[in-house]
């Protein structure tokens, strides 16, 4: 690994001064949040892990990230021991900022891991000593990733982690001795966004369980999250405002109530005015729907490569239609993504586009002035960087009709993002002052649906033409 | 295997081009900086070689800047933060005649005018953001983070107009004519920008050190490229803006001096040169006269130049203030002795640089020269600040444009790092603990600190015996003899000056006997130019 330059070390070791400078940045309410998960699961008897609500932050994590946040405050409390006070709303002394964002970069170390130790051996291409380059500038690039400096180190939170276990999982169900270890370490990876029996069966002993679910699934929030995440409903709602402005000339109906509430779009329950309505439902079932898909697949054609592209596709469905999806939540498509990427030049001209639109599409989370800076030239140097790198290392396909449309889309595509991101940090502010504020989120947001649909359309069409 | 000597001022007469850009087998220079840079050695890649590093720039200089600034939420007198701040204030809100006169117990403007025009310049910009930052008075000493980031964004666009600039052309001009290669040109720009010193002091701390520090360079850029009225003209602006740059003003007077007389006596050239710097100064000063009237200049220089203060302000790591342990000069002798005693001790130790330049005008002596120039200054001459050290430093980190072997890049390096612990004191008042901490061991590690010493076995003694020594203080400030510093509060300051005039001096001494050596070389062969 060391014979590439630089080397993973040496990015984690600059990546790592980067980001201690970043300790003072801005940090979001999830700071908090997790803050009071330190003082929930270090003071509280587990019983009532999910019953406590002294902060409106409450508990709403599955039960081994509980247990994570336990582990923490065991360490927390060397630091301050005031940040542990379940009744000390909001508390961010220096300790519990140096100690929490140091959390992050601690826990992020197994990502670390699970890179150096295993995505040298990712099977690229046929022979192995030649997609060791690939792999390590794929190595660097997920571990240097926008994604994880914006929402884990200056938003707050730790993906990291999360990703270290699923591409330590990912990376352990290749070879056939490790497959078992890979399955636990999976479920221990999806437990903590997803489902786990084990880590249930004590809540399910109190009969907690429907408490603990209810704090898990958020159905009673909206069909999409405040800022909108770019996925088939952003694009939906974009259509249904558009539509308000037409309707009267196509003689549509307009139902009047979505109209006095068009809660510009931002928080709670999104009504549509001339689209109809999304259920729960219809979004579970059609979840449901294409994540069977890219499993039928993988069962006809179970090897490796199909199984990452399954992830991957299985991430594309829940991100595209599920309910509430957090922005954050991209980096459940780019990250598995990633690992396929430069199996050939099709698959890299997919990736493009979901590489833009993925990390553009997380800048509404930093929207203080400090920060504008940081997000965009760390995010464009990453783009500028890895893209041509990724494209001097992958290996040509002799005839492709395809490449030619896909890549002058990709090509306007990304032109398009640099007066865009002018528009949302920059000119609305000018032109409109505090007025419309939905107004960049939407642009942004439907402009980044339309790059993820767009690659995940050309995802599929490799998946399964394959 | 690479040569340790690749990149060095070897005669290459064979081949005119160096062959490291070409060749994709070789392997990186040996420090961690130069291993980032290696991908992009492909001529297909290249391309991406500056602007990447511009915008890594950009990254750490603002990550630097989310920390605090001197004197922020320090009442009463705040620092050099709301001293800026005020001088936007000032000349935006009053006319030119009273910008020197006006309140001079509150940071009153005591840089020369080109200072003054530029902060009229951010101040009628910020105005238009937010009038509040810089309404007469009832401005003072806020601290908004707006403004902070207003304040912090006009610090990064002055240095990206005039600082980076000059020294992407200057490495250019100056890796051509020592026959580096791209990669190795690509290593000196990243080693030059990341210099931690520069970055905590203007992003940190919150100065405009870079715009001086930048005209100059400008300056030097345009004595390479043999425009040497341009040149001059760029280095009166840089004493106009800050009148530091005198520290370099010797040695630019030697060296175009030593233009005028060798190889022939050239006294029109003389003279044309002596017209540049009238005229460049009747510039810099015409608006200032024109809307403030003629007395204006005598209290400008009269501000701008502090005779009337003392040896020194803070403990700084000179000359003055290091032996003050042994003779306390300032009790025993008077002000006026001790202004006499500087002059002379300053003179005596820039005459051998400027009598090196003026006896061999090179081009490629230049930052040595400087270097040492403002070495003299920095040790022997009055009312010198801590932050006085970027002046010998960058032009001694500049050397890497025309040298990265292992030897020099161990001793540049070496230099940054104990200017760094040098400003530790003034850091840590202002809360830059971390940035501190970061910065110095991001820039030793990128730098090969950690792995390379220099050949001479002095030079490993000195530089292990520093760093022992300067760990052993971090350490020992921070966790042990808490006790002792009750009895004497200033324990940690003195053994901070003890330690980086003892490696100054060393450091002074190295780049004398460097420039030295190169001047000799020269000698031996013909011209290369």
């Amino acid at each position: 690994m060391d014979k590439f330059h630089p080397s993973l070390r040496e990015c984690a070791i600059a990546a790592t001064a980067f980001k201690l400078l970043l300790f003072p940045a801005y940090k979001s309410t999830d700071f908090e949040v997790h803050r009071n998960w330190l003082a929930i699961t270090h003071s509280l008897p587990v019983k009532e892990w999910y019953y406590e609500k002294t902060s409106e932050w409450t508990l709403d994590y599955p039960p081994f990230f509980a247990v994570f946040e336990w582990i923490l405050g065991q360490v927390a409390r060397f630091f301050d021991p005031a940040m542990l006070d379940v009744r000390n709303l909001g508390y961010d002394s220096v300790q519990t900022v140096y100690f929490q964002r140091s959390s992050v970069m601690f826990t992020e170390l197994l990502l670390l891991y699970a890179l150096q130790k295993h995505l040298p051996l990712c099977p690229l291409k046929f022979d192995p000593e030649s997609s060791k380059r690939p792999a390590h500038a794929v190595a660097l690039s997920i571990f240097l990733s926008p994604g994880f400096l914006i929402v884990d180190h200056i938003h707050f939170q730790y993906n990291g982690f999360l990703y270290g276990v699923l591409i330590l999982s990912i990376t352990l169900a290749r070879s056939p001795s490790t497959r078992l270890y890979s399955g636990f370490l999976f479920a221990l990876g999806v437990g903590i966004v997803g489902i786990i029996a084990a880590a249930f069966g004590p809540f399910l002993y109190w009969g907690q369980i429907p408490q603990l679910l209810s704090r898990l699934f958020p159905f009673s929030r909206g069909l999409c999250h405040a800022y909108w995440a770019p996925n088939i409903w952003a694009i939906y709602s974009f259509i249904d405002r558009v539509l308000i402005i037409v309707a009267p000339r196509l003689d549509l109906p307009i139902n009047q109530e979505a109209l006095t509430s068009v809660t510009r779009g931002l928080v709670g329950d999104t009504t549509f005015a001339v689209l109809p309505e999304i259920t729960p439902r219809t979004t579970f079932l059609l979840t449901l729907f294409f994540q069977i898909l890219s499993l039928i697949k993988l069962w006809t054609n179970p090897t490796y490569e199909t199984f990452l592209g399954a992830i991957t596709l299985c991430g594309y469905a829940s991100f595209l239609f599920g309910w509430h999806v957090h922005e954050k939540a991209i980096l459940l498509v780019v990250i598995p993504f990633s690992l396929l990427a430069l199996k050939d030049r099709r698959y890299l001209g997919a990736f493009r586009p979901l590489a833009v639109a993925g990390h553009v599409s997380l800048f509404p989370l930093l929207f203080t002035a400090p920060e504008f800076l940081i997000k965009t030239v760390y995010t464009i140097s990453w783009l500028v960087v890895f893209l041509t790198a990724f494209d001097a290392l992958v290996s040509p396909v002799a005839v492709n009709t395809r490449r030619f449309l896909l890549d002058r889309f990709t090509m306007v595509f990304i032109i398009v993002a640099i007066p865009l991101i002018a528009y949302t940090s920059l000119a609305h502010k000018v032109l409109f002052g505090d007025r419309y504020e939905f107004l960049p989120l939407m642009f942004n947001s439907s402009y980044s649906a339309v790059g993820v649909v767009g690659s995940w359309v050309g995802f599929c069409w490799l998946f399964f033409s394959a | 295997m690479s040569s340790p000597q690749h990149g060095a001022y070897k005669p290459r007469t064979k081949k005119p081009k160096a062959t490291r850009s070409v060749s994709f087998s070789l392997p990186a220079l040996p420090f961690p900086l130069a291993s980032f840079l290696h991908p992009l050695r492909s001529a297909s890649s290249q391309w991406l070689v500056l602007p990447v590093l511009l915008m890594v720039s950009i990254l750490f200089r603002w990550a630097v800047g989310l920390g605090p600034y001197s004197g922020m939420a320090a009442p009463p007198m705040h620092g050099d933060f709301e001293a800026q701040r005020h001088w936007m204030e000032v000349t935006t809100n009053l006319p030119a005649k009273e910008w020197y006169w006006h309140d001079l117990e509150w940071w009153g403007l005591d840089y020369p005018p080109l200072t003054a025009y530029h902060s009229w310049l951010l101040g009628v910009i910020g105005g238009v953001i937010n009038p509040d930052w810089f309404v007469l008075f009832a401005s003072r000493g806020l601290d908004d983070v707006a403004l902070k980031t207003f304040m912090r964004a006009t610090v990064l666009a002055s240095e990206f107009l005039i600082y980076v600039p000059a020294v992407v052309i200057f490495v250019r001009a100056f890796g051509r004519q020592a026959d580096l290669s791209k990669y190795d040109k690509g290593v000196a720009l990243a080693a030059i920008l990341m210099q931690p010193a520069l970055m905590i002091i203007d992003h940190g701390h919150f100065q405009y050190n870079s715009v001086m520090l930048g005209l100059t360079l400008l300056a030097v850029d345009c004595f390479i490229t043999e425009h040497i009225y341009w040149g001059s003209f760029f280095f009166v602006l840089s004493i106009s803006f800050k009148q530091m740059a005198l520290y370099y003003a010797p040695i630019i007077f030697a060296y175009l001096l030593g233009l005028c007389v060798h190889p022939n006596t050239n006294i029109p050239r003389l003279v044309l040169l002596g017209a540049t710097v009238i005229v460049s100064f009747g510039l810099v000063f015409a608006p200032l006269v024109v809307f403030g009237g003629k007395e204006q200049i005598a209290q400008c220089l009269f501000r701008v130049f502090p005779f009337a203060r003392g040896l020194w302000e803070d403990k700084v790591a000179n000359f003055w203030c290091a032996a003050n342990i042994l003779i306390k000069f300032r009790e025993r002798f008077d002000s006026g002795m001790l202004q006499k005693a500087s002059l002379i001790a300053t003179f005596v130790a820039i005459l051998p640089p400027c009598s090196i330049l003026f006896f061999n005008p090179q081009k490629r002596l230049l930052p040595l020269g400087l270097a040492a120039c403002a070495w003299g200054f920095f040790m022997f001459s009055f009312q010198v600040h801590e932050k006085s050290v970027l002046l010998p430093l960058v032009p001694t980190t500049l050397v890497l444009a025309g040298n990265l072997d292992k030897n020099t890049v161990s001793w540049v390096s070496w230099m940054n790092n104990v200017a760094m612990f040098s400003m530790w004191p003034l850091l840590r008042r202002d809360g830059l603990q971390l940035q501190y901490t970061v910065l110095t061991l991001l820039y030793a590690w990128l730098m090969g600190t950690f792995e390379h010493l220099p050949k001479h076995w002095f030079g490993k003694l000195v530089h292990v015996g520093s760093y022992v020594s300067i760990l052993v203080t971090h350490f020992a400030e921070a966790f042990l003899l808490k006790g002792l510093l009750q009895e004497y509060p200033d324990l940690w300051v003195v053994a901070n000056v003890e330690i980086s005039f003892g490696c100054f001096t060393v450091a002074w001494i190295w780049v004398l006997w460097r420039l030295w050596k190169e001047s000799r070389k020269g000698r031996k062969k013909p011209k290369r130019e």
